[in-house]
Parts: C-alpha cells; structure tokens; sequence
C-alpha cells in the first residue's frame, strides 16, 4: 500500500512541478536552464489540470503500461505471468526504485539460465544425489481404506512423498536453484526468511553444500515455537537473525530481509522461500517447484495410465501447491484445491484463511489477496503451522483463484491436528502440520468424490518438528483427546491400546 | 513351493541360508522358540522366492521408504582430505539418512513387518536402543495395521524422548525397562515367548539366533547392492573402499554383504571407543570382546570374566551394544574386513582443520552462534562442508576418515554409509562439554 502512496505523490509533485517549470523556465539559474534538462519540458502539457490524488505517469519516456487482455476461459492462453510479472491484476513489482535493477537483473539471468543444458544438468545432478529426488507418489492403502464408504466405494489416495525429500520438505527445491543462480549471478552471500524454519533449514543447507555465508530472518516467535530448527540452521553454519518488530512472525522477518537486501543488493542474493514477493521471485519460486508436477504426472502415467483428477495441497504462502499444480494448469479436466489455515475458526479473526477472508491489496512487492483491516493495515495470522502463518498469499493463487481454476478451502488448527494423527496412525508416516491442513480436507472431499477417482496430495514436509507442539496442545485439550480416542476405539483393531496409551 | 511344505520336510539346503559362520552364529535358544524359529524360517525363504512378495516389497521400498538412495559425491569432504599436492582419495556417501524415518533401520522393519502379516500373526514385538528401529517398526506396523509393543531402557528413553514420542504417535505402545538395550530385548523376548501363536519377534540387529541374523542381513543387503550398480553407472568400477559404524552392525552388513567375495574391496567397520578403549566405558565389541553366546548367538561380545555382560557406553546410542553380528565375528577372524573405533571426542569433539579460506567465514559465523559448543569433527564437519546432518552413530564412521585418508592412494574410491540423518542428536551435540568429554 505504502509504494503505490508514495508513487502517487511523487508523480503528482513531479507533474506540478513541471508545470511550473513550463511558465517560468527563463527565470532559472543555470545550471538548470531547460535547454539542459534530460527532456523537453517546454513541450510538455498537461491535458487537464490533475487532482491532487490522481496517479499520472505521463512523465515516463515510454508508453503507458497497458493492461494486457487476457481470454478469460483458456487457460492455454494465459501469462502467467505477462512480461511485468502480472498474473491478470496480481503480482507486479511495487518495490523501492534501489532494488529494480537487482530484479530485472535477477529475471534476465533466470530466463537464459533456464534453458541452459549445463545449467540444467547440474540442478538434476544436485536434485537426484544430494536432495534425493525423484520423491516417490505413495499409494495410501490403509488412508483409502478409510474413507471408503458403506458400499465400499471411495476415491483412491495418493501422497507425494516431499516429506522424503533432504531437510525433510519441498523447500529445497527452490533453495538449491536459487543458490546456484546467485553462484552463477556471482554473489557472495545469500540472506533468507523463514516461518517454520523449513525454508531457513533448506537456504542453509544449501549453502553449507556450496560455501556461501549465510543469514536467516526469523520472527522471535517462531524461533520459539521451532527451536528445533533454529538449532540445525546454526549447526549448518547460518546466522539466525530474531525479528522483534511487529509481531515477530513471518511477516516482519520477510519485511526485514528485503530491508537488508536493499542495503546489500549487489553482493547478496534474496533466497524468497514461497511464490510471493515481487516478480521474478512468484515465477522464480514456482519454476523451481513445478519438478513436483511433472513427476506426478510421469508417476501418474506409470502408476494408472492416465492423469489425477484432483490435486490437494496446503497453501501458506503456497510454493508446494504451485509446484503441484502448475503442470495441470491446463488440463481443466484435474480439480486443483487449495487449503489453507482456518485457525481457531474462520469467524473467530485468529486465521490465515487470506483468500478466504482477504481483500486486494499490496504486500511485499506483489498485488495480492491480503488479511487486512479497513485501513489496510495487515491483520495478524494466526495458525496452529508456524508455515501457514502468512497473512499473504503468492499472486498467482490469488489469480486462479479468481479465473475460477483453483478451489480455496480451510481447516482448523484442530482439524489439522486431527490429520496428524490420522496419517501417523494409518498410514506410519508423520506429515508436518502444515500438510494436515491438506490432509484434514480430505474428511470433507472424499465423501462427494465418484468411486475410483484418483487423489494425489502433496505430503510437503515431514512432521518431526511438530511432534512438541502436537503434543502440547492435545495434553491441554483433554476433551479433543478423548473425543479422538473414543473415535479412534471404533476405527482401529488397536483402539485398546490407544486408550491405554498416555499420549 | 509352499511354507507348509517347508516346514515339514527341512529346508532345503540349496535355498536355505547359513545358520552358522564359523564357529559364530547359531541357534543357542530354549526348545520352546525352535519351532517358531523355524516357521519364522520357512516363511522367510519362502518370501524370497514369490515373486508377489518381492514385488510387494520392491514397491514399499521405492514408494514407502523412499529407495533407491543416492550415492552421493561428498565434494566438500574429498577437498577436504586433500593432501597439499591436491591429492587424495574420493568420497562418497551413501545416503541412508534420506530413508522414510530418517535412519536405514526402515529397509529390515517393513520387510519383516511384511513377513508377519504373511504369517498371519496380528502384533509385534520389538526392542530399541536410540529408537531408530523403535520408530522404523512402529511406522511399518502402522502401515501394516498390525499392533506394536516396543521395549526400551529408561535411560535410553530419557535420551532419546523425542524418538518415544515417534513411536506413540505412530499408535504403538512403548514399555520402558529398567536398564538399556540389552535388558530391553531380554524383555522383548521374554514377552514374545509368552504370546508365540499370535506375535512376532522384529529383530533390528544382525545378532540372534539364527534366522534372525541372515533375514536382518537380507534386507539389508539392497544397500550394497544398490551401491554396486550406482558405483558401476558413476564411475565404472567397483569401490575400493567401504566404511561403516558398527553397533550390532546391521548398515555395515548391509553394505558389505554384497562386496564379501570382491576381495579387492577393502571393508573397514568403525565401532565406538567411548571415552576410549581403556577406560572400561566403550562399546568396542571386536576390539575388546571375547567369544560367548548372547541373545542365542556365538560372537564376540563385551564380557568380564565370569561372563557377565559389560555395560557399554557411548556418545552414539545406537551403537551401546554389548555384541556384534556373528558374520561381523566371522569376517574379523577371517581377516576379510578390518575394524577400528572412534572415540566419543573424534565423533564429535576435535580439532576442525582448516585447508582452505572459506572455512574461515564459517569458523567465525559458527564461534558466533554456538559459543558453548565446539568444533567437533565428524558430526560438525559434515554439517559444514556438505550441508548434511549425520546421525552421531554414523558420525563415528566419518570421524575414521581423519586417520584413514592420509593413507589413501589419489583417486581411491571410498564410499562411507551415511547410515541415518542427526536431527535426533543436535540437543546431544549442543550440550556435548568440551574436555568432561560429557553431556
């Protein structure tokens, strides 16, 4: 909200101050007669006088920038995202005039770098041997089993295994392209947010790997409530920077490392952990992900012979659900939901629900769905997943969102915690929370889904680090815990032992 | 070929597998367990041979445990070691850290698992040390819905509480025992002789009574044999030299069995030396141990003399075992595979050489924020040159390379397994004192 002010003022002043110039330039002193200003402002003129809000740039040297027309029902024939980094009416760059070159820059490098086969080849090498892909897609018997109805008739679930993936989520995909594009861009240090830590703990692998120094911004809060890994980062060598200002979530630590990228722009390289940010990091981000999709689609192909018919993924600042999705984009036949953090509950005001509950606005350089008040002021998150804590949400979701492609939905955090448990039970994997949220929309889709439709999930991140956090708040609880252990009595062939159990 | 075929008649020897090697190994068990030893036998050999099985088991390993594992190129590490004339050998690391459940333990527990259910028996029984093989079996069975009762020392517990809550989480039951490991499987054991018609022992270790070594051992094997093919597409040969940590030794075994008759593939096992081989507090079974019978095999094993078993000790909780593996036993008196240790201060304590300038920025970035802790070897230099967490256990194997490189000839291909990630071991780390060599 603040560039777009500013920018209206600054060129409002401008255009007053041009006319001035126009009534009196013989009276200037030199050195600043007309004849040597960089354009001619003696032919210059306004075709009305303008108000005092209104945002002209008629003093740029190039044309007006055009809202490109985009056919509404095609997917196939839509930019994402057109050549400014707009998704329809989202994205763009509304960021300080110091860090534009930095993004041109970083864009440019991007585009020839994508289709480079050495360049490629070392991302496959270092995706395939250091961070173990491909991740397997995991057909969840026993989770299938448990949604089947009466009749025995439900769709069939499938988990792509992020979980599996070294650090243990779908963030170092993104990590690893990014810092070899800053190696080849010739940076020398790399700086980076993180909510839940993932995507701190992935940027500082990488650049162990590598040999670049390394800082992490991370809210106060959230280096409380993930300590765990707060500590791997450090032992992997990076600094963890605690934000203190404003919440001292997610938010501040993303507005705190593009405060100090701005101061360090040309030696250092902005890891941005999701598809938010200003372009080219949304295209960026999601380019580096999409490696999910196209695996799915391969396995799906091997696995059925044919494609998914729905994609299910949590979505924070949504990096997983983009790189699940963008491959079927343009297959209209393949549902795509999204589900993001209800909180204690859509209408209690303590949510990360944005495109749910959000309205337009601009945050961190994109135009977005954003949680923000009457005064677009941004509204604290709130969620059980320290990863879903993002009053934002990347531009291109906001965008699908409104073309009618994608599906948003939410859980709650008890929801969520419910998933967790269900998927450890089930299925002996542990999903981080930020996945249950996924996992918990399960209990409201699969009963609506025809018999034998194929359901591929994104297990983004694995669960270890929550395993505190789930336990705490089912011990404080105790009604949601019996609830959960009468219902669990009935479901499973060990439901004594559960209750017998002290957790 | 059918199992009831099979345990009427004997196995037939050309499809059984060894029950002794040596004079190690074994079936030293009261009669009680001998006939279900044997059914556990049959069914096994018979799983070998089904194809439905080994296809079952093939798509739990790719799509459950996550396998194939990289075998990856540690460049950090082989810059590293180095000598000044920039020669040195090359490292390469074997990946058992990417597994589902973050430790190799999950190859042997889904396998078994999947024999249990094959067998028709409804719950398990098993014993952990550090919990790996604890939260590997209770996954599996959870996947598997079969039920999970799983023993472990209190002491171990209280270490390792993180893995307990894994275990829980995964709806199996977890019975602490006075003690650690050894009383803790004692226990297991005793619990599945009381309910042998409906439960199954789920060994994690390469050490009891015959078949449980040789089961352990093939499921463990698809380590090696990947290595093999990997080693083959990367490089075109074989490797010259293969390093593994040793508790019981299940992930050495698992690397080696495939190499044993490539005689020129040096095997070397690395076990822990505790606060060293002469303080009386290590688990350095094949350097200090003498042959007896523990847990119903001859081995090698760390015993006073009246017999009695020695408490082990070591930094590494996964390798705090009193035996070793009777093949293990078997290749140290054959001399086909060398043994060292390592003690807790080379795995995680030492002097952290600096070969070239970067380390620097790392040194101080690390002096910064991890004041109280120090420089350790293994663990940490991993974690600062590859960007790998290892376990400590496999710390050990990695602390080994220090003595190891040096001797190497330029261009000797080593691969080290990396036989489970180290997220469980940072508390243990950062509080790791220097000097007490303590926690």
């Amino acid at each position: 909200m603040a560039a777009t002010t500013a920018a209206s003022i600054t060129t409002a002043a401008a255009t007053t101050a041009a006319t001035k110039l126009q009534s009196s330039s013989s009276s200037l002193l030199k050195p600043y007669s007309s004849s040597q200003l960089p354009f001619k402002f003696t032919k210059f003129t306004t075709s009305r006088a303008p108000s005092r809000f209104a945002i002209s740039c008629t003093l740029a040297t190039e044309a007006a920038v055009e809202m490109e027309e985009v056919a509404d029902s095609d997917p196939s024939q839509w930019k994402r995202p057109d050549s400014f980094g707009r998704f329809g009416k989202f994205g763009g760059k509304y960021v300080p005039e110091t860090l534009m070159y930095a993004l041109t820059e970083l864009e440019s490098a991007f585009h020839s770098l994508k289709d480079d086969p050495e360049f490629k080849k070392e991302l496959d090498g270092i995706l395939k041997d250091y961070v173990g892909r491909e991740s397997p897609l995991y057909f969840a018997e026993r989770l299938t089993e448990h949604y089947k109805r009466p009749n025995g008739e439900g769709p069939h679930i499938y988990l792509k295994r992020e979980d599996l993936n070294h650090t243990g989520a779908h963030k170092i995909n993104n990590a690893v392209g990014q810092v070899l594009l800053a190696k080849r861009l010739g940076k020398q240090r790399i700086i980076a947010e993180t909510g839940a830590g993932q995507h701190g703990v992935a940027t500082a692998t990488v650049c162990a790997r590598f040999g670049l120094p390394c800082v992490v911004y991370m809210g106060a809060q959230d280096m409380e409530r993930q300590a765990l890994n707060v500590f791997r980062m450090r032992l992997l060598g990076a600094e963890v920077r605690g934000v203190h200002s404003g919440t001292a979530t997610l938010k501040d630590a993303t507005s705190e490392a593009i405060r100090d990228w701005v101061t360090n722009v040309e030696t250092t390289h902005y890891i941005l952990g999701s598809v938010a940010g200003p372009h080219p990091f949304p295209m960026m981000v999601r380019e580096f992900h999409r490696v999910i999709g196209v695996e799915t689609r391969k396995q799906a192909l091997e696995k059925w012979g044919g494609k998914p018919d729905v994609l299910v993924a949590c979505v924070g600042g949504g990096s997983n659900a983009m790189g699940l999705f963008d491959e079927f984009i343009k297959d209209e036949d393949v549902r795509l939901i999204g589900v993001e953090a209800a909180g204690l509950g859509i209408d209690s005001g303590k949510h990360a629900a944005t495109l749910t509950k959000g309205e337009v606005g601009v945050l961190h350089g994109a135009m977005s769905y954003l949680l923000q008040d009457e005064d677009g002021q941004i509204i604290e998150p709130h969620s059980i997943s320290a990863g879903l804590d993002y009053p934002g949400v990347g531009p291109e979701h906001s965008f699908l969102k409104d073309k009618g492609r994608a599906e948003y939905y939410n859980v709650t955090d008890e929801e969520a915690l419910h998933a967790f448990k269900r998927l450890s039970r089930l299925e002996g994997i542990i999903p981080a929370l930020e996945t249950s949220h996924a996992l918990a929309y399960l209990e409201k889709l699969c009963p609506t889904l025809p018999a034998g439709t194929k359901v591929v999930l994104n297990c983004s991140g694995r669960g270890d680090k929550d395993v505190q956090t789930a336990i705490k708040y089912l011990q404080r609880n105790n009604r949601l815990m019996l609830s959960w252990l009468w219902k669990s009595y009935f479901v499973f062939p060990e439901g004594k032992a559960l209750l017998l159990s002290k957790v | 070929m059918n199992a009831r075929t099979l345990i009427e008649k004997q196995v037939p020897k050309e499809v059984s597998k060894p029950a002794k090697f040596g004079m190690f190994g074994g079936k030293f068990v009261p009669e009680i367990l001998i006939a279900s030893l044997s059914k556990i036998e049959a069914e096994f050999i018979y799983a070998l041979q089904d194809t439905e099985f080994q296809e079952e088991l093939a798509t739990a390993l790719r799509d459950y445990v996550g396998r194939e594992t990289p075998l990856y190129f540690a460049q950090g590490l082989t810059n590293y070691y180095k000598n000044k004339d920039g020669e040195g050998p090359e490292i390469y690391l074997k990946r058992e850290d990417l597994n589902h459940c973050g430790a190799h333990k999950m190859n042997n527990a889904i396998g078994q698992a999947m024999i249990a259910k094959r067998m028709g028996l409804k719950s398990v029984v098993a014993a952990t040390g550090a919990g790996q093989h604890g939260v590997a079996t209770a996954a599996a069975c959870a996947k598997l819905s079969l039920s999970c009762t799983i023993f472990m020392g209190s002491a171990d517990m209280e270490k390792q509480s993180s893995n307990v809550l894994l275990m829980k989480l995964f709806g199996a039951q977890v019975k602490p025992v006075e003690g650690n490991f050894k009383e803790a499987s004692s226990e297991a054991i005793r619990e599945w002789v009381g309910n042998l018609d409906t439960s199954y022992y789920l060994t994690g270790t390469v050490v009891g009574p015959h078949p449980c070594p040789s089961m352990v051992c093939e499921f463990q094997s698809v380590i090696g044999k990947e290595t093999r093919r990997q080693a083959m597409e990367i490089w075109g040969g074989k490797p010259d030299v293969l390093i593994a940590c040793i508790g019981s030794g299940s992930n050495a075994l698992g690397l080696f069995h495939e190499f044993i008759e490539d005689e020129d593939v040096r095997l070397i096992g690395v076990e822990a030396a505790g606060f060293g081989l002469d303080s009386g507090k290590h688990a350095a079974t094949l350097s200090k141990g003498e042959v007896g019978i523990y847990h119903g095999a001859m081995t090698y094993l760390l015993q006073d003399e009246e017999g009695q078993i020695i408490r082990p000790h070591s930094i590494g909780v996964g390798l705090e075992y009193p035996g070793v593996g009777p093949v293990l036993s078997f290749l140290k008196d054959t001399g086909r595979a060398e043994f060292y240790s390592a003690t807790d201060k080379e795995a995680v304590e030492g002097m952290y050489k600096i070969n070239y300038m970067n380390n620097y920025v790392k040194l101080f970035n690390f002096a910064q924020n991890l004041a109280p802790c120090l420089l350790f070897a293994g663990y940490l230099r991993l974690c600062r040159l590859e960007g790998i967490i290892p376990a400590l256990e496999a710390s050990h194997a990695l602390a080994y390379l220090e003595k190891l490189c040096p001797t190497l000839p330029n261009g000797t291909k080593v691969i080290v397994n990396c036989s489970g990630r180290g997220d469980k071991d940072a508390a243990t780390v950062c509080n790791y004192k220097w000097g007490t060599g303590s926690n």
